[in-house]
């Protein structure tokens, strides 16, 4: 085996799991975070190197691994199924990124995981071979397999070490995910068998269905399994009507899992809708875009509208979630480099943005007990350094320029503007000549509202008179510390050069473009 | 000297378990009251050499035996493995359970024994009238199984009503058996299988095949001939109910299979009824349990939306699908199993068996509450269990099988979704619930063999689902010894690996008896 396998990263953090549930090891509550925390840092680090030997001009997928049975037969020979694994430019950012906030997690457990750390730190390590799974599999069938595993150790993370009706939002969420995947899994086989039809060969290998496609998929039949994969992603993602189990799982999830679930289990729709529908369907990308922008404008202004009545702290940035992924839709609807690579570097940046608002969130509930805004106020005379932490994360949130969250907006919308997906579209046999660029005018005003629940909501928490209550309101601890500057400096970092971070996944769509 | 030959060309296990089944009687009333826990020993004996028996056996090609009632071939030694499997396990769960039955002992495992002897003839069953009597002998064991806690009145309930709709059920299918018989004048199922091959389908035929479906979709649990199951399972001795919904099931399945390749063929009409049993099956089963509150009343429907899954396969009239449904009822003998096993440990423990009466247990028993959860998970078709690898290459079986049946898969995704939710309903009392006061002040002691029981099935759902693949290809039990049932195999030009159609035959009708190449395994 060589130094740098994909399997070995996708099953180290399993590893650790099955260490720390064993019988073996001590029940001393910091033993298990210590040893939790170190093994994150091994598994972030291990996919470093990943990033460090990338090449990103190199089209395809790298680090291409397949583990065959003992007797080399592939895994599931009946099925057609190999255990293949590899990276493209997107998928190897999205990983590093898992392996960065799952560490953060790790770190930021430390106060607000109470109980059961056993349990609570073997879960989370199965969280993110389940995550590292989906983005590094080039076969439908593993991609299936890890999109499920993940349901078990979140429904237990939100229920058990969650406040609130966390066992109702657990189930929520793990019965819409499951739903929207069966779809999938019948877009999935539907593919497989036209497939198979064509040329006799069943199998479940991505590139079979991408890179090398050798014919075009008649329309209905196309449209249809593209709604099949869009479903399931747009459960995931989420897209308006189907969002409505993501405030209350992130309200009631404890803050390192919302941190988790913002940062990453969002991105996996977002990866999901570049890598099968983009992908898989380009054609009918092209005829749906439309329903696509459309969506991707509701998502960005409704949320945005929604966000602004939020009285939850917790649920304000939840449906901020919402609408910053609405950009995405954007983006992916644009059908050009710009376009898509903005989606790409929203999914980055919202991951870290996010993830550091509702690690703000989290450290305001852990001293304060109440997330509701008007209950709060002034916290920003006691705690400076939080103030300050938070405001650039706010900001970053907002999309100021030199921030991160700037680069993905500016370059989405850049990308929807000059996009020439669609100068209009029929609708119910009508011709309405209202093209891309509209819409994206629209999307834009969404930046406006943003901006206003974002200020409003910092304005209301950290400045004016401080209630007597939070008197004892104290500034941030060491932990909070390491995982606030850690965010905040990316943020930075890729806000001033963005090109850090799109010379590694530009290449990649550069060359996937020309083939669609 | 014919019979002698039967025997070791065919029917060794079962003459082992018939030497077995006797000794287990004479063992019954010669030996003392208080020692008949020795029973145990000798039945698992029987059942353990018939199963090691089959080792020594040659399955390759066609045997028909006893004067070509009873055909063994690859087939019913896969199916036969499974049914014996399924009694090995149901033995060890028997073994601590059987301390409620008051004296005698030793009849139960008599019962047991001749059940399992009756399902593993059904599997090879060649004749209707050898289907007729070994489905009897499964039944009315199995009636008096049920009712065999005497004093207990749910039991006495469930061994009634077990009775009134088998009867029934087996009086239908004698119906059904004496239409086919008015139609070609024969018994033999070779021989009705040659005199079909030349007869149009008729109104006849049709009812004639729905009435023997009534029959054996009395033994699998398939809708509307399901009402029985919730009674027996939440009445019946706990390892009976096992035994009910897994090898009686599996015997039933078996039949059923060799029924419509050997006499139904390729006829699309019998996969539309199929199909539309399969679907209301599994989605009568899926909302009914979602109510439930009593664990074996849930599993009871859980094991009805099963049995609808499995349908499904024969319902698309390939060999692939017959090939999942193989690795299904695998899995399913597993995972069953599992979940039937945690039920008795709690049962044996608190004398419960109602949902609520799991909870907390995920802190205090915590290697049982998770070889319960991967159970139930499995049963969910979560991965990476091997209910999951069952589910899903049943369903590209189906989606395969052609694009006419996209909206049965569908609608069988839906149900897997329902199913998900009341699965995790139990998982979630396990592990969210917090314990009962009253309950668990002393840490109970789980038995010994139901414990192996648990383990076994736990590295089963386990293993089969991370190495699936030579278990698929061992229960390719038609693909190597094929009829032309394929109707809907898709138009492929180049032949694909994985589906061969060969030309050998499941049961090679008379014009074609020599040997095929090809067929061996």
């Amino acid at each position: 085996m060589e130094f740098l396998s994909l399997t070995l990263l996708i099953f180290l953090p399993l590893v650790g799991a099955l260490i720390i549930v064993g019988p073996w090891f001590p029940r001393n509550e910091v033993k298990i975070r210590r040893f939790a925390k170190g093994f994150g840092g091994i598994v972030f680090i291990y996919s470093l190197f990943f990033l460090a030997f990338f090449n990103p001009q190199e089209p395809g997928f790298q680090f291409n691994e397949t583990v065959a049975l003992p007797g080399g037969k592939p895994w599931l020979e009946p099925l057609g199924v190999n255990f293949s694994l590899g990276v493209d430019g997107i998928s190897i950012l999205l990983m590093v990124l898992t392996t960065f906030l799952v560490l953060l997690a790790l770190i930021a457990s430390k106060y607000s995981i109470t109980k059961r750390h056993k349990f609570y730190y073997s879960m989370i390590f199965v969280l993110q071979t389940a995550i590292l799974g989906v983005f590094a599999a080039k076969d439908l069938f593993l991609f299936i397999i890890f999109w499920e595993l993940e349901l078990i150790p979140m429904y237990f993370l939100i229920s058990v070490w969650g406040t609130g009706r966390k066992e109702y939002s657990a189930m929520k969420f793990i019965l819409y995910t499951f739903a929207g995947s069966v779809f999938m899994l019948a877009a999935i086989l539907a593919i497989v068998y036209y497939n198979y039809l064509q040329t006799g060969i069943l199998t479940f290998d991505l590139n079979t269905y991408t890179y090398m496609k050798a014919f075009a998929y008649p329309t209905v039949f196309g449209i249809l399994t593209f709604l099949g994969f869009f479903i399931a992603f747009a459960v995931k993602l989420p897209v308006v009507p189907f969002h409505t189990w993501l405030p209350d799982a992130h309200v009631d999830a404890p803050t390192p899992v919302s941190m988790l679930l913002a940062g990453i289990l969002l991105k996996v729709g977002g990866y999901g809708l570049i890598r099968m529908n983009l992908q898989i369907l380009p054609e009918i990308l092209k005829i749906l875009a439309p329903l696509v922008i459309i969506l991707g404008v509701i998502n960005i202004l409704y949320a945005a509208i929604i966000a602004i009545a939020q009285k939850d702290l917790k649920k304000l940035v939840a449906y901020s979630s919402i609408s910053h992924m609405g950009i995405v839709l954007l983006g992916l609807g644009a059908m050009n480099v710009a376009g898509v690579s903005g989606a790409v570097f929203q999914m980055m940046a919202h991951g870290i943005i996010s993830a550091g608002l509702f690690m703000v969130v989290g450290v305001i509930y852990l001293r304060t007990h109440t997330r509701e805004i008007p209950e709060l106020g002034g916290l920003g005379q006691n705690s400076p350094k939080i103030m300050y932490f938070s405001m650039i994360i706010a900001l970053g949130s907002l999309g100021l320029p030199l921030l991160m969250g700037f680069a993905a907006e500016t370059l989405a919308f850049y990308g929807a503007f000059t996009s020439q997906a669609f100068s209009g579209f029929n609708l119910f046999n009508i011709y309405v000549p209202v093209s891309i660029q509209v819409f994206t005018a629209i999307a834009i005003i969404g930046v406006i509202f943003t901006a206003v629940y974002i200020l409003w909501m910092f304005q209301r928490v950290f400045w004016g008179n401080m209630f007597y209550k939070w008197k004892k309101f104290h500034d941030a601890s060491p932990h909070e510390m390491v995982v606030l500057i850690s965010l905040i400096a990316v943020i930075v970092f890729f806000g001033l050069y963005p090109e850090g971070m799109t010379s590694i996944f530009v290449p990649t769509l550069d060359s996937l473009m020309k083939l669609i | 000297m014919e019979l002698l030959n039967d025997i070791k060309i065919a029917l060794l296990p079962e003459s082992i378990m018939v030497l077995f089944i006797i000794l287990t009687a004479v063992l019954s009333f010669a030996s003392g009251k208080d020692r008949q826990d020795a029973i145990f020993y000798v039945s698992l004996t029987g059942v353990t050499l018939a199963l090691l028996s089959m080792s020594v056996m040659d399955f390759s090609g066609e045997k028909e035996v006893l004067y070509k009632s009873f055909t063994s071939n690859y087939f019913t030694l896969v199916y036969r493995v499974i049914i014996l499997a399924g009694t090995i396990f149901t033995l060890f769960l028997t073994k601590d359970y059987v301390k409620g039955f008051g004296k005698n002992k030793g009849e139960f495992y008599f019962l047991l024994m001749t059940a399992s002897l009756g399902a593993m003839l059904l599997c090879g069953a060649n004749d209707l009238i050898m289907v007729f009597v070994a489905l009897e002998t499964l039944s009315i064991s199995s009636f008096a199984l049920c009712g065999y806690t005497k004093s207990d009145r749910l039991s006495n309930e469930a061994a009634l009503k077990y009775l009134v709709f088998g009867a029934a059920a087996s009086a239908a299918m004698l119906y059904g058996f004496s239409f086919i018989y008015g139609i070609t004048a024969r018994t033999n199922l070779q021989e009705i299988s040659g005199f079909l091959s030349t007869y149009e389908v008729n109104s006849i035929l049709i009812i004639a095949f729905l009435l023997v479906l009534a029959g054996f979709g009395f033994k699998i649990a398939a809708v509307p001939f399901q009402s029985w199951a919730p009674d027996v399972y939440e009445g019946a001795p706990i390892p009976v109910a096992a035994y009910l919904s897994v090898v009686s099931k599996t015997a039933g399945f078996a039949v059923l299979i060799r029924f419509m390749t050997v006499l139904f063929p390729g006829v699309a009409i019998f996969s539309i009824i199929l199909a539309t049993f399969a679907v209301i099956t599994m989605t009568a089963g899926n909302l009914t349990a979602l109510g439930q509150r009593n664990i074996r009343r849930l599993m009871a429907y859980s094991s009805i939306a099963h049995a609808g899954y499995i349908l499904l396969g024969l319902a698309i009239l390939t060999n692939d699908g017959i090939t999942a449904m193989t690795f299904y009822l695998i899995t399913y003998l597993f995972m069953n199993f599992g979940v039937w096993a945690a039920i008795e440990i709690l049962a044996l423990a608190t004398g419960k068996d109602n949902i609520d009466d799991f909870s907390g247990l995920g802190k205090k028993y915590g290697y049982f509450s998770l070889g319960l959860t991967l159970c139930l998970l499995s049963l969910a078709g979560i991965p990476v269990t091997a209910g999951f690898f069952s589910k899903f290459y049943l369903f590209k079986a189906v989606a395969v099988a052609g694009y006419e049946f996209m909206p049965v898969l569908v609608i069988t995704l839906v149900n897997t979704v329902i199913a998900l939710f009341y699965y995790m309903r139990i998982i979630r009392v396990i592990y969210l619930k917090p314990e009962p006061e009253i309950r668990h002040e002393r840490v109970f002691r789980i038995a010994l063999p139901v414990k192996f029981v648990m383990a076994i099935c736990v590295a089963g759902v386990l293993l089969l689902g991370i190495f699936a693949s030579p278990v698929i290809e061992k229960s390719g039990v038609i693909n190597t010894t094929s009829q032309g049932i394929a109707v809907n195999q898709p138009p492929v030009s180049s032949q694909p690996p994985l589906l061969t159609s060969s030309p050998c035959l499941l049961t090679s009708p008379p014009l074609l008896a020599s040997p095929n190449d090809g067929c061996g395994y």
